[in-house]
């Protein structure tokens, strides 16, 4: 950091508050618990003490609106689709959506013959991360959890956009 | 051994059968006492055996022991014939019973009330799409006290599928029923609350029906159709 880096006392760190921000919030990703099939369980086992998304700042949260992260879990039917996205839109900025399992990503199993599937969750609200796996492992989560914690991490809140 | 102890301990078996326990107990010998308890422990094994086979024949004690499942079914039939003349649809078969859907709340209610029948359980109620532009909708009946059961069918036309609704017979049909006509468009008469069960209230057509198309979107969600490379 140029000319400020060891003028204070220990303990005293110096960063850009655009990065502080963004390594602020990729280590706190507290997610929406949105189970809607066999995938939640896989969510659970992630969540629970053997896997325990805790040790990364992960914590599940039963409402969207202290939530940062929407696990879509699972079948998402079209009767399901618009509580999808109403859920989405009641969840404070900054949010992201991970895609859990084969359903939530491409309809899955359903993508030919069911009449009342949703083919991907992403036909409805932005996706920042696919898990594939029918259900995938909680390590196949955890990883698509860090790829997002990445993602966040890269991002610069407060650096306008240009061109 | 002999021919008297076997006529004693024949006795004392014989006694114990009948509920008298006191007559091996008070044998003094004891090789021919144990001989005697072994010999009751093998008439009681051969006895509940009898009864077992005899309980496999007939469904309960208030059924001829000819009886089987196979003619309750048609015994049902007669009744039915009797009572409601001309509420059979076709012949009669020996392993459901076809009925026509005119006066079907009577009958489910004379089913279920009558001594003989009391069809007090509605297991089932489920559709089909027969082709043809015909739809049917089957109910599985079962009695917790005579412990029969039938299958009743009703076919109606797909331009007018009225069936009389049994929700109000057994409580239970009330969500059969709704979902009955959520996919296969079944329209139950009389039913107090047919609405959809498992689809949105808004959906289009009856997806369980041979000639249903898939709607090409849902609220703005477009419904991809690719199709092509997946076999």
């Amino acid at each position: 950091m140029g000319f400020l880096e060891n003028r204070f006392d220990d303990n005293v760190v110096v960063e850009k508050l655009d990065k502080l921000l963004s390594w602020a919030r990729s280590t706190s990703p507290w997610f929406f618990q949105f189970g809607t099939a066999c995938c939640a369980i896989e969510m659970m086992a992630a969540a629970a003490s053997r896997h325990d998304l805790m040790r990364i700042g992960i914590i599940p949260r039963s409402s969207p609106r202290q939530a940062d992260v929407m696990i879509v879990a699972g079948t998402v039917t079209m009767k399901m689709a618009l509580r999808v996205k109403k859920l989405y839109e009641q969840m404070a900025d900054p949010k992201y959506v991970v895609a859990m399992g084969s359903c939530a990503t491409s309809g899955g199993p359903y993508w030919q013959h069911g009449y009342h599937v949703l083919k991907g969750v992403d036909l409805v609200i932005p996706v920042d991360v696919y898990v594939p796996g029918c259900p995938p492992r909680p390590e196949a989560l955890i990883e698509g959890l860090l790829k997002l914690q990445e993602q966040i991490l890269e991002g610069r809140p407060l650096t306008r956009k240009t061109g | 051994m002999s021919e008297d102890l076997q006529a004693l301990i024949d006795e004392a078996v014989k006694k114990a059968l009948a509920g008298d326990d006191d007559a091996i107990n008070g044998i003094e010998d004891r090789v021919t006492r144990s001989k005697a308890k072994a010999a009751l422990v093998k008439a009681k094994r051969a006895q509940s055996k009898a009864v077992d086979e005899n309980s496999d024949s007939e469904p309960s004690e208030e059924q001829p022991a000819t009886e089987n499942s196979e003619n309750i079914i048609l015994k049902i039939a007669k009744i039915l014939e009797g009572k409601f003349s001309g509420c059979i649809d076709g012949e009669v078969h020996s392993d459901f019973i076809q009925l026509k859907p005119e006066n079907w709340f009577e009958i489910a209610k004379f089913l279920k009330e009558d001594p003989d029948t009391y069809f007090d359980s509605l297991q089932c109620n489920t559709g089909f799409d027969l082709g043809d532009g015909m739809l049917e909708s089957r109910y599985n009946l079962h009695s917790m006290k005579h412990l029969h059961s039938i299958e009743i069918r009703i076919k109606v036309n797909i331009d007018n599928p009225d069936i009389p609704s049994v929700e109000s017979i057994w409580r239970v049909a009330d969500w059969f029923e709704r979902e009955t006509y959520d996919m296969f468009g079944i329209n139950f008469t009389g039913h107090r609350d047919l609405r959809r069960i498992l689809l949105p209230e808004d959906w289009d057509g009856w997806p369980l029906r041979k000639d249903y198309e898939e709607q090409e979107t849902y609220h703005g969600i477009v419904v991809p159709k690719v199709k092509e490379g997946w076999e």
